[in-house]
Parts: C-alpha cells; structure tokens; sequence
C-alpha cells in the first residue's frame, strides 16, 4: 500500500518552494486589505484557465479560492481523505429535498483536481440550441473551433489508446451487441499511470487540471493565490464593484474564521462554479446585480441513475483509467427532445463509492460488497435544459449564508430515467451480466433481462426512490443577449455592472449534454482573452 | 431537514413531545459508550456512540469480521470514523445530525414503546428489532403526511456515513476483495 510516501517529483509544490506568491487564509493573524487589476474568485476550470490568460496579459492578479492547497504528493489515493478534504460539504452536498446528490471539487483546482478526466467538445446541438432558443450570439461551432482547439492543447486533451478496463469495455461489448453505437472518450492526461485514482487527486500530476497547468502558469507571472479564503459579498457604489469581501476559513476548512480578507480591484471576475457564484451574488443583496431575480435559476445537473451488474468474470473496477468508454445513442436519437435524452458513461469503483451508492443495509448490501470485484457499473446522464418542463433548479441561501439547491426532478426527466435503466440493464445483459440491479430503494438483484425490464416498468420514479447523482452542476448565471433573460453576455459580462464578468460553467443556459469540463476551458479562454483587451487598452 | 416543528409533529402523533424525547434521550439507559481507541471524540457524544455501537453491527451485517475481538475493534473504529467524518462537515449540517440523533431516539421510542412500559430498554440488545426499525426508516414513504421525508433522509444519512467509515477502513478491504490503492514505486 503506498501510504504517505508520496515521493513522486511534484513540481507545483516546489513551485512554491521557490517563491509563487501564497496565502493560506487560515493561518492569518489578522484582516487583510489587498488591491490587484483582477480578482478571480475561484480556482476551478473556469477560474484557473483565465488566470493564466489574464495574468499573461500584463495584469496584476489575485486567485481566491474557498479549497486547500494541495498537491501530488498530498493525493494518498484514500478514498476519506480526499472527499472530506477536496470536495464541497465533505462530498455530501445534496439538493434540497434529498433526492440528488451532488459532487463538486473545493480545492485550488477545483473540480477539475477531482474529476475524471472525460473530455468532450460542446455537442453541435448544444451550441445550436443556444444560439437559437436562448439568445446566445457568437459561440456558433464554427466560432468555438479554435478554443477547443486551444483548450486539446493547453490541457493535452488527447485520444486514450491503452485498452479500457473491464468496466468500460463491458459499456463497449454490450452496445457493440445490440447495435447501440459508442465511442471512446478523450482524455486530459500527460503520462497516465493508468491507475483509476482521478477522483481522489492524481498523484502523479499526469492529470491536466488547472492546478498543474494554468495556475502555475498565472502564478509565473506573478499571479497571488489565496487558499482557504472563502468569497462573502460585493460592496457596490455608482453601479460598480468597489471591493470583495472574504473571510478566512479555519484550518481545517469547514468553517468561516474571524479574519477578513477585503480585496480592492478594478475588475471581478466570479468563478466559483455553478451553486459557488450564485451564491455570491445572493449574499451581496443588490438589486442591480440581481435586477430580474434570475441568479441561481436554470441551474443543470444532468441528473444520473445507476444500473449495477454481476458479471461472471472479475472487473475491478476501481483501477485502469475510470472513463474511458461512452454511448450518445440516447442523446443522437432524442435530439428532437419527445423524449429526455441521455448518455451513458462509467463510474469508478472505489469501495466507499460503491458502498454509499447501493442501496440499503444489512445482508443484502453486505453479499453485493463481497461480490464487488464483479460489479459492472452504469451510469445514465439525463439531458437537462432543452424542453420546457426541465426547467431545472434554483440556488438559495440556507440560514448561515450558504448556498443550496432546490432541484425538482420534471415528469420529462423522470421519464428519461425510467429509459435509461432499461437502456443500461440491456446493455449489461448483452456484455454477459448474471444479474442486474437498478440502483433504487424498492428494486433487487433481477436475474434476466426480462425480469429486469418488468421491474422497471413498475418502480415508482421518484425522489428518496430512485437514487440519484450529480458530478456536473452547470448553470445559475444564464449567458445571453436578452438582459431580462440572462444574467451575463454572450462574452460573460454582467449585463448591469460593468466590472463584473463570470467565467465558469454557471453561464450555460442548459446543460451541456456532455462532461462540461472542456466546455468551460473553451468559453471561458474565450471570455477571458476579450476582457483582457479590453482591461489592458 | 429536521425541523423543530416536524419534531413535534411527530411527537404530538405518539403523544411524546419533544421534551419528552430530550430527557428521554439523557436519562436512557443506553449501553455503554465504547471507548475512542485513544480518538478524542469532538461530535459524538456517549449516547450517540452506545447507540452506534449497537446499529452499526445491523447496518455492515456480514461485512464485519466473524471473530468477536475483531468485531469489536471494527466498530470502535468505525465509530471513531463516523466521529473524524462528521467533525468536518459545515457547521449547519452538524446540526442537522445532531437533530437526527434525538429523532432516532424518539423513533425507538415509539417503535419500542411496549418494551419500555416494562422499563427495559433491553431492545438494544436485540438485532433483530434495530433492523426492523431501519426499515421502517428505510421504507417509509418520503411523501408521508405524518413524518415527510425526514425518516427516509435520517436512514440514508445514517447508513451513508456508517458505509463510509467502514469502507474506507483498510479491514474491510479482505471482505470486497479490494487490493487498496496501488503501490506507486
Ligand atoms: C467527481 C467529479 C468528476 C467529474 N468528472 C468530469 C469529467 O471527467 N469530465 C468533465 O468534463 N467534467 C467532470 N466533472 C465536472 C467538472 O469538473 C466541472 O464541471 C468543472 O470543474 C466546473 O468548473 P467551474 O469552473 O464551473 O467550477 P469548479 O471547477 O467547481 O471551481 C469552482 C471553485 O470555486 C471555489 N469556490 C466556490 N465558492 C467559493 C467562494 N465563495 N469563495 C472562493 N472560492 C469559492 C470552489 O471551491 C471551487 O474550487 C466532474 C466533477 C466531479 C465532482
Ligand atoms: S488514471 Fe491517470 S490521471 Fe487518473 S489518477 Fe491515475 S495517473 Fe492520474
């Protein structure tokens, strides 16, 4: 086992070592007052890739990020230590009715320091749809070509040709079997040990997230970073940003501390992820930031639903790259939106992750986790956003100031779901499963398809029934021409205050219906190279 | 998600108020606390971990070792775990354990009441009634007038982090034949 011996070259620490400019909010003794060209609130996709877009640009730049600093070496592989330490709410943050949990990363990287490495293009569709339902102007596929190019390139997002692990060739068997097409995913990886450890950090820096790629790349220009340093509201005056107020996290990063952190700077750029950013908006309590009470509404989560397999040979799951494989036959043949489409797409398997997501307790949760080296998991990812019953959900304020979401699951989507664990159970069937078992509190291990397919057919679709997952929150800050539609322009500029942008992934007007990672790299390179024009003319 | 008011309503159905349940809940003759294997407990309290020590054998089942002093130090383990867990978690969802702990408490209670007219609070002991009441919990209609989601959430939460403890403990790892992350060099 390898333990804390993490002896692997990690150059990002010693990045550091040598001087990048850090604070560790939690270790300050006293308030702070700082002043810089821009202030980035959030390290994540959106927020690492324009720092170092905007700090190469000549501008003086502070990174504020709720999450701990850490690096290679601190990413143990342990399954505790990195969901309390790398994600938001300790990985148990939920809508707020229970029904869908959801995963996002709060470290410096944000989600893209935990996830999964999937890369894909913004579907044709998606781009379609907004520019045509939704008033989005110039982020046509024909315009958006040389960011994603630019973002393959930066992040190294390249095709992965090392054999997929038996989770995911069974995805490619059994769709290969029924005639369902698939495909294989991208990856953002430089030098993969093929382990299967994203989720918990990669500890060989072989993962391109922002925290070894554009962060340090910001932090060379002299970019400042403030970790555990949580964004609390903006000061407003005449229509603009005057300051930012932050407080300091405790050490151990669960709670505000005493100190503040005021941040002076002539442009603001929110990327706190989708729930983060609205929130920070809602705190503030200004009309003119929020003028239509749009913020923290049209927020997506592609909600998923899990079919488990027993297979008669061993998977494993939880080593070999996590996604490798995907089908898009329910996204291509639903595109006219009569039916919620979806993709399918594998988890890794990890034991605490399996565990938490079974359902139910005692023996027969005890006899799937002995079988577990021969479970085969699916995973179905609903469409979210392109009908007009998926309207999604809103962000709101709990009583201590932070964010929640209020996500009901539409009768559309429900439908959707139902589709997708037959989909998954004939695609486990075909790829040689003994049995299967949807992943809902009133279904079993069902030992045919027929079987399985009845089942389905009669468990209720409902929420605390049908388990349901989030790893891609999106939306919340609607982008748009329409300033009574949208909160941001179609270049992330905030309609009403005009030092204020937001470069994340709350910009989307849908959900991407697809991993949204490299959709965010690109929008926001985008976003990121025009506000520097216009900051340093 | 445990509000006061949906406390009492549960309480006022059962004819137990809230008051009731809070003293009933530090009067219990609750089994002992186990020690924290040299842990210092920050959120559980003695209560909660002897009513721990007698859920989480329901909830892991088989998956805990057969030898009775291994089974023991698991669920010591796992109960420091749970502790370590929750300790970091927001403050506000903190709170809303806490307040799952007195439901669970009342929810015995009403489950168990004929037993405790007896003055026993024997149930404990008694696997087979634990499990009955998880299922309860587990089954309970999320859209129930009387309790809404609450005890569906409360035995989702519960199980949730009981699995997690347990699961990421390296002795589980021989029961789901997990090898542990890979050795890197
Ligand atoms: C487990 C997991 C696996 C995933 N796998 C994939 C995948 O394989 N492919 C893919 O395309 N996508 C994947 N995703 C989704 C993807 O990582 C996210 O969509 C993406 O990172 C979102 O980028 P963002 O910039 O909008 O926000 P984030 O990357 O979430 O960054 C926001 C940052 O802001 C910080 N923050 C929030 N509030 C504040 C505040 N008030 N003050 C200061 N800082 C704050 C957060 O801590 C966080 O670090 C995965 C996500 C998860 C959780
Ligand atoms: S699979 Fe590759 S990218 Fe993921 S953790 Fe392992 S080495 Fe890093």
């Amino acid at each position: 086992m390898s333990d804390s011996k993490n002896t692997i070259l990690d150059f990002v620490a010693e990045g550091f070592q040598q001087g990048w400019k850090h604070i560790d909010a939690s270790r300050l003794g006293e308030d702070q007052s700082l002043e810089a060209d821009v202030v980035i609130i959030g390290s994540g996709a959106g927020g690492g890739n324009s720092a170092e877009i905007l700090a190469q640009s000549g501008l003086n730049v502070i990174i504020v990020e709720e999450g701990p600093l850490q690096t290679s070496r601190d990413f143990h592989m342990k399954e505790n230590e990195a969901y309390s330490n790398l994600y938001q709410e300790s990985a148990g943050r939920q809508t707020k009715d229970r029904g869908i949990k959801i995963f996002q990363g709060r470290m410096v990287g944000g989600g893209t320091g935990i996830n999964w490495t999937t890369s894909f293009r913004t579907p044709t569709e998606t781009l379609k749809y907004w520019a045509e339902e939704m008033g989005v102007l110039g982020l046509s596929e024909k315009e958006m070509l040389p960011w994603f190019e630019w973002s393959e390139k930066r992040y190294n997002i390249q095709d992965w040709k090392v054999p997929p692990n038996a989770n995911n060739s069974a995805l490619e068997t059994g769709c290969e079997k029924l005639g369902v097409s698939w495909g294989k995913i991208r990856r953002n990886v430089t030098g993969c040990l093929n382990l299967g450890y994203c989720g918990t950090g990669c500890p060989v820096n072989a993962k391109q997230s922002t925290l070894v790629t554009t962060i340090p790349g910001a932090l060379k220009e002299g970019a400042t970073l403030i970790s555990k340093a949580r964004a609390e509201t903006f000061e407003i005056k005449n229509g603009k940003i005057t300051e930012l107020k932050c407080k300091a996290m405790t050490p151990r990063g669960n709670a505000p501390a005493v100190q503040t952190i005021k941040i002076k700077a002539r442009h603001y750029v929110l990327a706190a992820g989708s729930i983060g950013s609205p929130a920070i908006i809602l705190r503030s309590e200004n009309k003119i930031l929020n003028p239509y009470g749009l913020v923290g509404t049209r927020t997506f989560l592609h909600p998923v639903n899990i079919s488990g397999a027993i297979m008669p040979f061993p998977v494993n799951g939880e080593y070999g790259a996590p996604q490798t494989s995907y089908s898009d036959h329910y996204i291509e043949t639903r595109l006219d939106n009569q039916k919620s489409g979806f993709k399918m797409e594998c988890p890794p398997l990890q034991p605490m992750l399996v565990a938490t997501a079974l359902n139910g307790h005692g023996k027969v949760h005890a006899e799937i986790m002995r079988q577990r080296p021969f479970l085969q998991v699916l995973i179905a990812l609903q469409r979210d956003g392109f009908h007009p019953e998926s309207i999604g959900g809103k962000v709101y304020l709990k009583s201590d100031g932070t964010p929640g979401l209020d996500y009901a699951v539409s009768g559309y989507v429900w439908d959707g779901i139902r589709d997708a664990f037959i989909a998954m159970s004939e695609i486990q069937f075909a790829s040689g499963a003994k049995a299967v078992a949807p992943v809902h509190r009133d279904a079993e291990l069902y030992h045919s398809l027929d079987k399985v397919k009845k089942a389905i057919a009669s468990l209720p679709m409902a929420t605390l029934k049908a388990r349901l997952f989030s790893a891609h929150v999106m939306g919340g800050c609607p982008m748009g021409e329409n300033a009574a539609k949208s909160v941001v322009n179609s270049k992330g500029r905030h309609h009403e205050v005009d030092n204020l942008s937001i470069f994340d992934g709350s910009v989307f007007p849908t959900s991407i219906a697809a991993n949204p990672m490299e959709s965010i790299f690109a929008v926001t390179a985008k976003f990121a190279t025009e506000l520097a024009k216009v900051l340093v003319m | 998600m445990l509000t006061r008011r949906k406390l009492f309503k549960l309480g006022a159905v059962s004819g137990v108020t809230l008051l009731t349940i809070e003293t009933f809940h530090a009067s219990l003759e609750i089994p002992p606390a186990p020690e924290g294997l040299g842990h210092s407990f920050e959120f559980l309290t003695p209560v909660d971990r002897g009513i721990l020590s007698k859920i989480t054998p329901v909830i892991l089942a088989e998956a805990l070792p057969e030898s009775n002093e291994e089974r023991v130090l698991a669920i010591k383990e796992v109960i420091v775990g749970w502790d370590i867990a929750v300790s970091g978690l927001q403050p506000l969802t903190q709170q809303e354990i806490r307040k799952l702990f007195l439901v669970m408490d009342s929810n015995f209670i009403f489950s168990l009441t004929p037993r405790l007219l007896t003055g026993v609070p024997g149930a404990w002991d008694d696997p087979s009634e634990i499990d009955d009441c998880l299922n309860n919990w587990r089954l309970s209609d999320p859209e129930s007038l009387i309790t809404g989601n609450e005890l569906r959430i409360g035995y989702m939460g519960m199980v949730e982090l009981t699995m997690a403890s347990w699961y990421t403990n390296p002795r589980s790892w021989d029961f789901c034949s997990y090898g542990g992350p890979p050795v890197l060099f």
